[in-house]
């Protein structure tokens, strides 16, 4: 009726939210814009930033081959390491899910999945070679046993020891989404597929994956963004030989050149977006979660 | 027509011979120490709607999903037709079954929830979809088949979950509370539909429910469990009248139970006397002096009258004052209190009812005839529902 009270819940209102988005714009809007920004300016030996508006540090990276090898290895790892985890986060969450009777028991098993965190990631890429090293566990062991006379190489501080431990590191971000849009899925729904004559893969391929999808979308958003945004996994695990799109990054960073990491991360944050809208192309995540 | 198309040539050759009779041969079914079900041996005669009837928990959700593959017998055998199924799929049973929730596949349209099964056994993506259509057509939701279960209501989602049932061409179609989910108006209508569909496939139907009006009004058959065991497994005639056990008296609700001495026996009328007094006269009977028996007289058998003189030795009758009414339209529930026990409740027709309205708080006599004193083959032992389901017993 009056104007009065209408205006008094419209502040009230914009009051809930300022505090959102307070946060939102100090540590993300402003950020992102001051990269943006940076991005643009011209870096000069000896000088240092000098504010301009040029798009050569773009241009630099994109015609320099080193970005796009980069780019194409981390891609590489991204997909592989999605590949895996996810065929490891869905059968880890479909054992806990549908196999395990007893709910403390699966609550209990997935506590075990978390028990990788409990320590930092340093310690748990490092545990990784004795175990992966020219004399470490798995060496030794075939050594000792006649399969191999000299230490596979290819173990450690290479491509293959890089993707075990993102594995290692990553696979959890894929449990956790898929076992809980896994563990909404009505019971009777297995049931009526074995009813109508599904086999146990026909009711894992035609109900459990389907209603899962939106799972194994936020899954692999975790996987691909911790992934292409990793450069210290990459060099600790790969021994120096294999970089990242982050590890150009940190060198333009240590050289103080910061226009061009910028630009690096504005490409970098482009493609991730370019990924992401994909899989929410696949996947209607909002209208999943409304279900 | 309809019919025809709606037979898959797969199966229709072999489910049009074969026999839904259901024969469950001393089927227990254990849950860690205790037993959900136990000593169950029931023959469902082919072609007939059979209810499985009984509150929550006794046990009749856990005998349709043994019967339908869904849960294994701890011990026992479970036949259908000629074929024993314990540990063979739904599909190699000839069982289809409706889930209480539906159990709609979410991310499929109608159509292809109902095309689910022929998916399943690889028919080709035209042929399962004409059929689908058909079997659509049937239950009249032809023209919702694009769209997501979400969007039906619930008596929609049911006619697909019954058509998905449906397409499968089963011997037997087994229904778990089908129509729990529904509201009263709806739940009439589909009853009707229940039944008469049963009546044109003359497959059987087991359908379980804990409603008695439900099961009398639906069944060939009723099975009246009570926790994890079957009372009595008859018609739904001689379950509402004759019942066997005081709980099935009780359960189906439109008797009361009295208990009693045996004080004349032979070939006169048998006559008992109840631990508060009252004489109660039967027909002849091959009961001993001093045996305990109980009986049930129907609630709407029962004559009724403002108490007069308290007559001495009065046979068959009973007083007490009302401590409840209840109309219900061509009848009126009476609640007595009669001093010990349970409630004693007469169902007055309404127009004796109100020649003379008794209220609250009025002392009535009721009366009944010797012929509509039904002996029970059980004693009632108070509450129903032994305590066997610890194991310990």
């Amino acid at each position: 009726m009056s104007p009065t009270p209408t205006r008094k819940s419209l502040l009230t209102t914009y009051l809930q939210v300022a505090p959102l988005t307070l946060v939102l714009i100090c540590f993300f809007v402003v950020p992102v814009a001051l990269v943006v920004v940076v991005s643009f300016f011209r870096y000069q030996m000896l000088v240092g930033i000098v504010p301009d508006f040029t798009i050569r540090n773009y241009v630099d990276l994109l015609t320099n081959p080193t970005t796009w090898s980069l780019y194409i290895s981390t891609l590489k790892f991204t997909l592989i390491v999605l590949v895996i985890t996810f065929v490891l986060g869905f059968w880890i969450a479909y054992f806990l899910v549908f196999h395990v009777r007893n709910l403390l028991v699966a609550i209990g098993l997935f506590l075990l999945c978390t028990v990788p965190f409990w320590t930092s990631n340093i310690i748990r890429m490092i545990s990784w070679r004795p175990v992966l090293g020219k004399e470490g566990l798995i060496n030794n062991a075939l050594i000792n046993t006649g399969i191999i006379d000299s230490p596979l190489q290819w173990l450690l501080y290479s491509d293959f020891s890089v993707v075990v431990a993102y594995v290692h590191l990553f696979t959890l971000f894929m449990i956790v989404p898929i076992f809980n849009s896994m563990s909404r899925i009505d019971k009777s729904l297995l049931e009526a597929a074995i009813d109508a004559g599904a086999t146990r893969w026909g009711v894992v391929w035609n109900v459990v994956l389907p209603l899962c999808k939106t799972g194994i979308a936020l899954g692999a958003l975790f996987v691909v963004t911790l992934v292409m945004g990793d450069f210290f996994v990459v060099s600790v695990m790969s021994g120096g030989l294999s970089g990242s799109a982050t590890s150009g990054i940190f060198n333009d960073l240590q050289f103080l050149n910061y226009p061009r990491a910028a630009a690096s991360a504005v490409i970098l944050l482009i493609v991730v977006l370019m990924i992401a809208t994909a899989i929410f192309r696949l996947v209607d995540v909002r209208k999943e979660l409304a279900r | 027509m309809n019919k025809a198309a709606m037979n898959n040539p797969a199966s229709a050759a072999s489910a049009a011979q074969e026999s839904g009779e259901i024969r469950l041969v001393n089927v227990a079914k254990q849950f860690g120490n205790s037993y959900a079900v136990r000593d169950i041996n029931l023959t469902i005669p082919h072609g007939s709607y059979c209810c499985l009837l009984g509150p929550s928990g006794c046990g009749k959700t856990t005998i349709l999903r043994m019967i339908a593959g869904h849960e294994t017998p701890t011990s026992g055998e479970v036949w259908i037709g000629d074929q024993m199924v314990v540990g063979k799929p739904p599909v190699e049973r000839g069982t289809a079954m409706m889930f209480q929730s539906y159990a709609l596949f979410p991310h499929l349209s109608i159509l292809d929830n109902v095309a689910f099964y022929l998916k399943m056994r690889n028919v080709g993506k035209e042929e399962r979809r004409s059929q689908a259509e058909e079997m659509l057509r049937r239950v009249q939701l032809h023209h919702l088949k694009d769209r997501m279960p979400a969007q039906l209501s619930g008596g929609q989602q049911q006619r697909v979950a019954l058509a998905r049932s449906l397409i499968t061409n089963p011997k037997v179609l087994l229904l778990d509370e089908p129509l729990s989910a529904l509201d009263e108006f709806l739940r009439l209508r589909m009853r009707g539909e229940l039944k008469s569909l049963q009546d044109e496939l003359g497959i059987t139907f087991v359908h379980v429910t804990h409603t008695q009006p439900e099961a009398i009004a639906l069944a060939d058959m009723v099975v009246v469990m009570d926790t994890g065991r079957i009372d009595q497994a008859d018609t739904a005639n001689m379950i509402f009248d004759r019942p066997k056990t005081p709980y099935v008296a009780r359960f189906m609700g439109g008797q009361n139970v009295l208990t009693g001495k045996v004080v004349r026996a032979g070939n006169e009328p048998m006559r008992l006397k109840s631990a508060s007094g009252v004489i109660i006269e039967t027909v002849p009977a091959s009961f001993n002096m001093g045996d305990n028996v109980s009986v049930s007289i129907r609630r709407d058998r029962i004559g009724f009258a403002r108490k007069s003189q308290a007559s001495t030795e009065a046979i068959n009758e009973l007083s007490g004052t009302i401590i409840a009414t209840e109309y219900q339209g061509s009848y009126v529930k009476v609640t007595v209190d009669v001093g010990d026990g349970e409630p004693f409740v007469a169902n007055v027709s309404d127009d004796i009812y109100f020649r003379d309205p008794a209220d609250v708080g009025d002392a009535v006599t009721m009366s009944w005839k010797p012929e509509n004193v039904h002996i029970l083959n059980k004693v009632d032992t108070g509450e129903a529902g032994a305590s066997f389901l610890d194991d310990s017993h």
